[in-house]
């Protein structure tokens, strides 16, 4: 562990060629947070006084007594490599030390919000895999993001102590193992992230580059061939030659790293590498991976876990390992530790690896910009964050918010991109919804102050150069969840992130004692700040709405609530589900409504959208930031939309960037754009309130046809004009075959064989279907995956369990929305019964409002 | 019967002999009190009439218009507006439904600002189409109005410019909700007026497009008109950015062709120097 003052940190942190911002991310219980603490005690800038806990960067007592990640949490370690290993770094260095800010995160899936919060301020991931279960739902869903995001990924196989002490796998099934999970990941890197010629290069990961670490976090040892290779070098050129140069060393090393891996083999009789299975004599020849590298580790283990006490003492001498005393007395599990971590040692093998392949704040930015930023890429912002520069504007984007010890204020944290920011200085703090040149969603304040966040642990510092991930005091009040600070007056944004879950499921909480109602609404607020997912919402009802991707996610912040940001009893309902309302058919009719004064008539018609144009919009593909023409071009490409109207999109919503358009198919209709902000107003409120149950809608396309306007501007203002769009779009959805759509969990079940018939008992009751079955190879593992609605989810978990002798886990994402089938106004169907129970919760009037009230006659 | 009742410009006292006698045979009197306002209040209106009178808010005319009409077929109801209930105001939609209901109707007229404004100097021959100009708000600002009345002024014909008066306006946000929560009412005066004109000015010339109306246009602003303390002012657009009309309401008037009897009169409330750069198309016949 090492100790630095603040002024040693912050003389590291001008090197921006040695920095490494990195996320670890993984599926639930892969290890992560395990392995992060192997590399923080080897690493870690904290005081010593707090060294030696485990899980570390697990700060809530909620996290140890549960053993899982909640909060992504970031500590920086400081790391110094070899001047021999300097050779290995294919960019820019600036001398031997590192700082390396890590940034652990939750691998459950309710929890992935703070991971695409964590990936933003990262350029690298270190992505950890099970090597007994493998690359799992998580893992892809984290990868995928990462991808997406332009983050470099590296690969540890962890937990190999379970693969070899538990399976007993032999060195050659273990092999094939690995080799399957590295070929998963690079399918994986391959569907979702750009081809060798992309801006990044090639990042498929590669043992034979060294960007795959084996080992195990528990037992606090890991490697990648690059250990092995350097050994085997040093063994083969020290007979005889001289020291090799640094150079020279490298690529050695680099040679051996290409034999020690596939298809290459080992004549262990001979000494020699060989490209065939067969030997000069017809025998077969072992793998050079399994016979150079797993063949000493299965020794060792054999060795102490069979209690040979003289072969143990030759192996240990043989491998130049030096016990403490203490250590000599062990024997069996502990021993082996002692000895594992000895000689290979977790925390060097994998720093090594991450400052080796991990790219620098300088190197990343450059291909990260364009993602990074909405403005025009050869501004000044823009050019500051391409070249990383100090001395440029500061960029800096706010990822999430960390609650302080002072109650109620929080920590803004993330990082800065451009520019260096520094206490006291007046910055602009932009909302998401800014946009330039306007003032809304703008503060200028001073910071009040930038600190270190390490772990549990805060210390204030002058300022701090771009490249860094830093914290601000001060800038809590004027942001809600996000936001980008900058000192460069015609800035615009830096881009909002994209969560791969939503806030499904909602519960609706009041206090216990009604005089507690301040403290609630004040507490909700910190919530909504403290997650960058949940939402806090306060029905026209005046029913407080929590809404979360999960049961757990909402239990978390449930209980957060209760104990911390509200600190009152709470009564909770049920668990509810959001839905969408959509429509199926083009309306039946051209709809009319007129203005409260009469003179003004809208005509419009609704259509639903085409297949996928509404995952489409959500993922990105087409938004209302978009350039027009380049929107059109997808439009009328993909879904054969007529060019003419694909650039007479109106606008998305609703908030102005939902799954669903408003289009203007008119012709040559006067003064129609002085009423455009009043139509879309009203679009926005419909569109977020739809006619069946006041849900959002979803994948519906509104046409207007004509209009008919009051000559003078006076009688067609936004109060004659918003609510007459509304009762339009209302009519417009009654007459289009209104449907339900709820939201679907692709669920991914682990378990042995023997009770896969349990899962499919439950699946079947909870109306879930399953489209994949398969065995995880090399064990007696079942992965099923299945679809089930979120409605039927809660005590999902707990009915599985029950049902299988508590051997299979679930792991819920959501994936996609459905329609419920049929109409909802027939009372014989479901969406009937799920309308009438939303409209009762939400205190609205028992049924559906007849078209009549909407609709108005020539 | 429904009576719709024009109560003419000033205060309580400009209602017509007829309109009085007709409200005080009525068993319910409404008094519409969003398009325009008098500028005494409606206590003042009540006891002068001797009648207690029911505000009709812009709610209530436009959704909720069939409660004003009930019974009106049995008995008689009287729709109070100020100025002529055909004049600047929009109430056709009321006199549609009472035909509908078969109730009968009758209209008493009174002065308007339609008429009144003549007094200002300027005859009502040569006025154009009428129109309003609106309170901007951030993202919308609409501009057809200053066309109109460069169309008017190429035509040689003088534009009324009504100015927008907001009362019992809802916010977006509290008409979402459906919050009867109202802002403050505001009316937009004559150097308001002017300011957005010369606005529309400035950003169309920057485009290089065709001026129909500058900053020297010959306008007249005139205020509180029909009361005592009415005022009118004759001024170049840019004069009437600055000035103080007073209380509201407000109009404008931008002049198209002048008749050296127009001009006479105009000199009457003109600001210094308005009108020394008028140029003589024909003899009898002035511009600016």
């Amino acid at each position: 562990m090492v100790n630095f003052t603040t002024d040693q940190i912050r003389s590291i942190m001008d090197k921006k060629s040695n920095i490494r911002n990195m996320s670890v991310i993984a599926h639930v219980d892969h290890g992560k947070s395990t392995l992060t603490d192997s590399l923080v005690s080897k690493a870690g800038i904290i005081s010593s006084s707090r060294a030696g806990e485990t899980r570390f960067t697990d700060t809530r007592k909620d996290e140890q007594e549960r053993c899982i990640t909640i909060k992504s949490t970031a500590i920086s370690m400081y790391y110094e490599l070899a001047d021999s290993d300097l050779a290995f770094i294919k960019q820019n260095v600036d001398g031997n030390g590192f700082l390396i800010n890590l940034i652990d995160s939750p691998g459950h899936v309710d929890f992935s919000s703070e991971v695409t919060a964590a990936l933003r301020v990262t350029d690298g991931a270190l992505v950890v895999v099970d090597c007994v279960s493998g690359v799992c739902v998580q893992t892809e869903t984290v990868l995928r993001q990462a991808i997406a995001e332009r983050i470099k990924p590296v690969l540890m196989m962890n937990k190999m102590d379970r693969a070899l002490l538990e399976l007993q796998l032999e060195p050659d099934a273990l092999f094939q193992t690995f080799q399957r999970i590295v070929e998963n990941v690079n399918v994986i890197i391959s569907t979702y992230g750009e081809d060798e010629s992309g801006p990044m290069g090639n990042i498929m990961i590669d043992p034979i580059v060294g960007t795959v670490g084996f080992g195990s976090g528990l037992h606090g040892w890991a490697f990648t061939l690059k250990q092995f290779a350097e050994m085997y070098v040093a063994k083969f050129t020290a007979k005889g030659s001289a020291e090799l140069g640094p150079a020279e060393r490298c690529k050695k090393v680099e040679d051996m790293m290409k034999k020690l891996w596939g298809d290459r083999y080992f004549d262990p009789n001979a000494g020699k590498f060989s490209k065939s299975s067969t030997g000069p004599d017809g025998q077969k020849l072992p793998r050079t991976f399994c016979q150079l590298i797993l063949d000493p580790i299965f020794k060792v283990f054999d060795a102490i876990m069979n209690f040979k006490k003289d072969e143990t003492a030759k192996l240990i001498e043989k491998l130049d390992v030096k016990l403490d005393s203490d250590d000599k007395e062990k024997e069996g599990k502990p021993l082996l530790k002692a000895v594992m971590r000895r000689w290979l040692p977790a925390g060097e093998a994998l720093l090594q690896m991450i400052t080796i392949h991990l790219p620098s704040p300088v190197t990343a930015q450059r291909y990260r910009c364009e993602l990074l930023y909405e403005g025009p890429g050869d501004d000044e912002a823009a050019m500051g964050i391409k070249n990383c520069d100090s001395k440029a504007p500061l960029m800096m984007y706010i990822s999430k918010m960390v609650p302080t010890t002072d109650k109620g204020r929080f920590y803004a944290f993330g990082r800065v991109f451009s520019g260096t920011v520094s206490t006291g200085l007046k910055v602009r703090i932009m909302g998401p919804n800014f946009s330039p040149g306007k003032k809304e969603d703008l503060f200028i304040k001073p910071i009040q102050r930038t600190i270190l966040m390490m772990g549990r642990y805060v210390e204030p510092i002058e300022d701090v150069p771009c490249g860094n991930i830093v914290g601000l005091v001060g800038v809590d009040q004027y942001l809600i969840k996000t936001g980008t600070i900058t000192t460069y007056e015609q800035a615009h944004n830096m881009r909002v992130m994209k969560f791969s879950v939503s806030p499904v499921v909602r519960v609706a909480v009041e206090a216990k004692n009604p005089a507690d109602l301040p403290k609630l609404v004040e507490g909700l607020k910190r919530l909504a700040k403290s997650d960058p997912m949940v939402q806090c919402i306060i029905e026209e009802s005046g029913e407080h709405i929590i809404a979360g991707a999960g049961e757990l996610h909402l239990e978390i912040c449930l209980k957060d609530l209760e104990e911390d940001h509200a600190g009152i009893p709470l009564k909770k309902s049920d668990p509810v589900v959001s839905y969408r309302e959509t429509v199926s058919e083009e309306s039946e009719q051209m709809c009319l409504s007129k203005s409260p004064n009469k003179h003004n008539r809208l005509f419009m018609k609704a259509r639903p959208f085409p297949d996928g144009l509404a995952d489409d919009i959500e993922k990105g593909e087409v938004t209302h930031r978009q350039e027009l023409k380049a929107r059109a071009r997808y439009l009328t490409d993909k879904y054969e939309w007529e060019v003419s109207e694909a650039r007479k999109i109106w606008c998305f919503g609703p908030d102005g960037s939902g799954a669903n358009l408003l289009v203007d198919v008119t012709k040559g209709v006067q003064y129609l754009n002085e009423i455009k902000d009043s139509v879309v107003a009203g679009f926005q409120w419909a569109s977020k309130e739809g006619a069946l149950c006041e849900e959002n809608m979803r994948a519906v396309r509104f046409d207007i046809h004509d209009v008919t306007l009051h000559a003078d501007a006076i009688h067609r203002g936004g109060g004659q004009i918003i609510p007459t769009a509304r009762r339009v779009l209302y009519a417009c959805q009654l007459t289009a075959q209104p449907r339900l759509m709820e939201p679907v969990y692709q669920v991914e079940i682990q378990c042995p064989e023997q009770v896969v018939g349990g899962i499919y008992g439950v699946l079947n009751r909870k109306r879930g279907h399953v489209f994949e079955e398969s065995q995880v190879i090399g064990t007696p593992m079942f992965i099923v995956k299945a679809f089930l609605p979120v409605n039927e989810s809660f005590g999902f978990t707990a009915d599985l369990r029950s049902n299988t002798g508590g051997q299979a886990f679930p792991q819920c994402v959501f994936d996609h929305w459905q329609i419920l089938p049929g109409d909802p106004s027939d009372p014989a169907t479901r969406p009937f019964q799920v309308v009438a129970e939303i409209r009762k919760r939400k205190g609205l009037k028992e049924n559906i409002p007849s078209v009549d009230n909407y609709l108005d006659k020539l | 019967m429904l009576y719709l009742v024009g109560l003419g410009l000033g205060d309580a006292t400009d209602i017509t002999v007829k309109g009085l006698a007709a409200v005080r045979g009525c068993s319910r009197v409404y008094l519409e009190a969003y398009t325009s306002i008098l500028t005494v209040g409606k206590e003042a209106l009540e006891e002068y009439y001797g009648m207690p009178l029911i505000l009709a808010d812009r709610d209530l005319v436009e959704q909720q218009a069939d409660e004003i009409l009930k019974d009106a077929d049995v008995t008689d109801v009287a729709f109070l507006v100020v100025g002529d209930p055909f004049g600047a105001t929009t109430h056709s939609d009321l006199v549609l439904r009472a035909v509908h209901a078969g109730i009968p109707y009758k209209v008493i007229h009174n002065a308007s600002i339609m008429n009144a404004v003549g007094c200002c100097g300027l005859q009502l021959y040569n006025f154009g189409e009428t129109v309003s100009l609106v309170f901007w708000t951030e993202t919308w600002k609409p501009e057809s109005f200053y066309d109109k009345i460069c169309k008017n002024r190429k035509a040689g014909q003088h534009t009324l410019c009504l100015l927008d008066i907001k009362v019992k306006e809802q916010s977006v946000e509290n008409m979402m909700r459906g919050k009867k929560i109202f802002e403050p009412p505001r009316f937009m005066t004559v150097g308001q007026a002017a300011d957005q004109l010369i606005q529309i000015i400035e950003r169309r010339r920057e485009e290089g497009g065709e001026l129909g109306v500058t900053e020297d246009t010959v306008c007249v602003g005139v205020a509180r008109l029909g009361a005592d303390d009415q005022l009118i002012r004759t001024g170049t657009l840019r004069q009437l950015l600055s000035c103080d009309l007073g209380e509201p309401l407000h109009s404008l008037v931008v002049t198209g062709h002048l008749h050296p009897l127009e001009v006479d009169m105009l000199r009457v409330n003109a600001e210094p120097d308005a009108l020394k750069d008028l140029k003589s198309i024909d003899s009898s016949t002035f511009c600016s």
